[in-house]
């Protein structure tokens, strides 16, 4: 036992040192990243890129299931953006609420027969509409597919630009973010294949006409919390991923793909948990077996907003799925584990998947365990163990602060000093008892996942309203 | 037993992880230090900015007139960005007239001068912000200072002087940038050049032609592209030379450019076209042959509703729905054709086009047709499915590019 307690403190010990440390580069890699992005932005003009005829058509495809509440204001929203060549494809995923209905009111749909040619699995389609308000608007009414894997390859079928873009209908965009997104394709688009955007919290920001017109901290602690966990993870993860081209997720709710290249590797996996991290998983595998050069990018400009859970079961229902997700596309893909032919992806950017993130609560669990363990049994130093926790603590503060300053010297998105008082003081709190009830839900979707239990349980949204819509 | 925080602490780190929580507590409140003085410092800065914006737009007139002596300005860096930065963007939505004052203000106060020598001498992300400022003046003095950063080693630096040669949209620019790429291969992606090569070769497009000719490659693909963008009617005898080049973007580039010009040159050229090997060559002369609404492209229509090309087929659809005194007809050769997905592809169209009730008015009071066909193309319409025994199986073909069908 006490053999034992000692290797698991070992391990634990330098397990901690090395996420930190990865940590740290990160933050390193994407402050200078972001630097170096606003400098660039100085030395382009959106409106030109909208002004040549070479700028590519985009189809955008929003899935919405059960969305009554917020598919008015987000279509809508999606129909402002402000870019020259657009399609926007809604699919209603078999709602069993007033979705169709809401749609049809608002942008009065009449059925029309399209192209729909089933190339990726998806349920069945049960009718096609256009708006007569705006005919770039079609809507997709199919029988609910269980997934928003199934309802996009659904959009994907009636798609005809070449470029896609997913978004999810209960976030908003900001005006010029697909100018912003495409922006990478726009400068190499023999290269970029696929453009990853930032999401950002909406809860408590003001939304008029479907546009983002001030935004503000969420009011309720858990929502703020997720602030700085969505900072972190884009602002400094994903933009310090990219920078080595070994981005591997594109969120769901805010992504760019050549449309083709999707094509090619069969859509979405249609039964698949996490879909948008196992479709850029699934593309990396493609592209780097036909030895391409290319680059998947991401874009850190503040884009798209959504709304994250405002209740522990819902916010524990959704980490459980992501934990269960990265599992899903980790395990098929372990095959590209140290394998020379997938490059960097495989010996890299997969390893740290496995190890940092899909292990992180195994590992936290056990240390935890062991330590209380170690305690009761006289053989830890509570002295050292108190100083390991306050450096702990205090260097996760410094990555929190880090992405806040992030967000500081380059967006400013929170005006208001109060909203950045409170984002700050977070930063302080969120180590207890957020980051433990987090270690559980992720242990939970993990024990979910080797139980079986793939059914997506619905996470729990009061729609735009999350926002003050007006 | 000892656990690994005891080692640490017997063999003396633990001094060590002292230092570290001290650093890591230093770090954290500089971090917070930083962010609320940049608060507060910004805070101030733009608000004094905004003061100033305001007066100075206030005097715009005299000072962009020359009565309020730039002297007074030009020395102060804080103003004279400023007036920079209100003179460029007043460029953005001026139009011609407004314009010239405006160049004429930026000459005569040494702006546009002070712009060329940053964007000579500076470097990095300063140089990119300079030559992206110069291509917003559109001043022809600056396109040298333009076309030397080209040559810059760095890709940013030669995408943003791309960007304001691109602005500039003058065909000394054009000179400019085609040289370039004549001597130096392509060495930019492909949409920035394009880009530029369209706003620069707008004006004179017979400035292409020799390049074309000549460059090889991609490069030859890419001027191919401009040309078919840019190309005039004036130019119908010179792109006929295109509609046979072994390029299949030179070919599409013809499509294009064809479709801009002479009716009577066009038409055979984009007719052959029209049966290209490659999908998008027959989209671009599908698309032309729609946009010339002759009717004899009728049947070169109906040959595109039933390409294996899915984009084919909808722009072939297009173009026939335009024939709105022959409705009918059109849509009895779309119904014989026998092919779904043609006949999906026209009745899309014409839903598009709004037109459906058009044509179920046209089909009944056609007295062209008997009542049995009538019906026949009523229940077509409605159904949007052929007679189930004359259905055709046509064989999908694998399409690597997965744009169709």
């Amino acid at each position: 036992m006490i053999r034992f307690l000692e290797i698991s403190n070992q391990t634990l010990f330098w397990y901690y040192l090395a996420t930190n440390l990865a940590y740290l580069a990160m933050l390193i890699i994407a402050l200078k990243t972001s630097a170096r992005h606003q400098h660039r932005l100085e030395s382009h003009r959106l409106s030109w890129f909208k002004d040549t005829p070479m700028t590519p058509p985009i189809t955008i495809i929003a899935p919405a299931h059960n969305e009554e509440t917020s598919i008015r204001v987000a279509i809508r929203n999606l129909l402002e953006l402000d870019y020259p060549e657009l399609e926007i494809i809604v699919v209603n995923d078999g709602s069993e609420d007033r979705t169709l209905e809401e749609l049809r009111e608002e942008f009065r749909l009449r059925p029309v027969r399209m192209v729909y040619v089933a190339e990726t699995k998806s349920a069945p389609v049960r009718g096609l509409y256009r708006s007569d308000v705006d005919s770039r608007l079609v809507v997709i009414d199919k029988e609910a597919g269980g997934s928003k894997a199934d309802a996009v390859n659904a959009g994907l079928n009636a798609a005809t630009s070449p470029y896609v873009c997913v978004v999810d209908s209960d976030s908003v965009l900001e005006r010029d973010g697909l100018l912003r997104i495409m922006m990478p394709i726009l400068e190499d688009p023999k290269r970029v294949v696929a453009v990853g955007g930032i999401v950002r919290v909406l809860n408590g920001s003001e939304i008029v006409g479907g546009q983002l017109r001030r935004v503000r901290l969420p009011r309720k602690s858990l929502e703020a919390i997720q602030v700085i966990e969505y900072l972190r993870a884009f602002l400094i993860g994903r933009e310090a991923w990219a920078q080595g081209n070994m981005l591997m997720i594109i969120s769901g709710a805010f992504g760019l793909f050549r449309t083709d290249l999707v094509r090619a590797v069969g859509g979405y996996r249609a039964n698949s948990i996490g879909e948008d991290m196992d479709l850029v998983a699934r593309l990396h595998r493609h592209l780097r077996e036909k030895g391409a050069d290319y680059q998947i990018r991401f874009v850190p400009d503040p884009m798209c907003w959504t709304e994250v859970p405002s209740d522990l079961r819902s916010l524990g229902r959704q980490r459980a799925r992501w934990q269960k997700g990265l599992l899903d596309v980790l395990w098929p893909n372990r095959d590209m584990l140290f394998r020379p032919r997938y490059g960097r992806i495989g010996s890299f950017a997969l390893p740290y998947l496995w190890l940092f993130e899909l292990f992180a609560p195994v590992m936290e669990i056990v240390g935890i365990t062991t330590i209380i363990l170690a305690a009761s049994l006289g053989v830890l130093s509570r002295q050292f163990f108190l100083q390991f926790l306050i450096f702990g603590y205090a260097f996760a503060t410094v990555i929190s602060i880090g992405s806040v300053l992030q967000e500081e010297i380059t967006y400013k998105r929170y005006n208001d000093w109060k909203d950045v008082v409170r984002l700050v003081s977070y930063c302080f709190f969120e180590h207890f008892p957020y980051r433990q009830m987090h270690m559980i839900w992720r242990l939970q979707g993990l024990w979910q996942y080797f139980r079986g239990d793939h059914v997506w349980k619905p996470v729990k949204r009061k729609g735009l309203a999350s926002a003050q819509v007006q | 037993m000892e656990s690994i925080f005891e080692k640490l602490w017997r063999l003396g780190p633990a001094a060590f992880v002292l230092k570290a929580i001290i650093g890591a507590i230093v770090a954290d409140g500089l971090l917070l230090a930083f962010i609320f003085l940049r608060r507060t410092y910004r805070k101030r800065f733009f608000a004094k900015r905004d003061a100033r914006v305001f007066e100075l737009r206030r005097q715009w007139d005299a000072l962009i007139s020359g009565k309020i002596p730039y002297e007074t300005w030009r020395r102060k860096t804080f103003d004279r960005r400023i007036i920079e930065a209100m003179a460029l963007d007043a460029f953005e939505a001026a139009g011609p007239e407004e314009s010239a004052r405006l160049l004429k203000f930026m000459r005569t106060s040494g702006l546009i001068e002070k712009r060329i020598f940053e964007a000579q001498h500076l470097k990095s992300w300063r140089r990119m912000r300079a030559l992206v400022a110069l291509g917003r003046t559109r001043a022809p003095e600056g396109v040298p200072a333009l076309a030397e950063a080209l040559r810059d080693r760095h890709l940013e630096i030669r995408l943003a002087a791309l960007r304001g040669l691109g602005r500039t949209a003058c065909p000394q620019a054009a000179e400019e940038i085609l040289a370039w790429v004549g001597e130096a291969g392509l060495s930019v992606p492909a949409l920035p050049l394009q880009s530029a090569l369209i706003q620069c070769c707008a004006e004179r497009p017979q400035l292409l032609l020799p390049f074309v000719k000549q460059a090889e490659g991609p490069l030859r693909e890419i001027l191919g592209r401009v040309l078919g963008e840019v190309a005039t009617p004036a130019m119908g005898l010179e792109l006929l030379q295109f509609v046979g080049d072994e390029r299949e973007e030179l070919r599409a580039a013809a499509a294009r450019a064809m479709s801009q010009t002479d009716t009577g040159l066009a038409f055979d050229a984009l007719t052959e076209l029209a049966g290209d090997r490659t999908w998008f060559v027959r989209l671009r002369a599908i698309i032309g042959v729609g946009r010339l609404a002759d009717p004899r492209a009728i049947p070169t229509l109906l040959k595109g509703l039933t390409d294996s090309n899915r984009l084919v087929r909808l722009r072939a659809a297009e173009g026939l729905v335009q024939f709105r005194a022959v409705m009918v007809p059109v849509f009895q050769q779309v119904v014989q054709l026998r092919d779904r997905y043609g006949l999906h592809a026209y009745l899309t169209a014409l839903e598009n086009a709004d037109l459906r009730g058009k044509l179920e008015a046209q089909i009944q009071s056609s007295t062209r047709a008997v009542d049995e066909e009538r019906s026949a193309l009523q229940k077509v319409l409605q159904t949007g499915a052929l007679p189930a025994e004359e259905t055709s199986g046509r064989e999908e073909v694998p399409d690597p590019a997965g744009l169709r069908p």
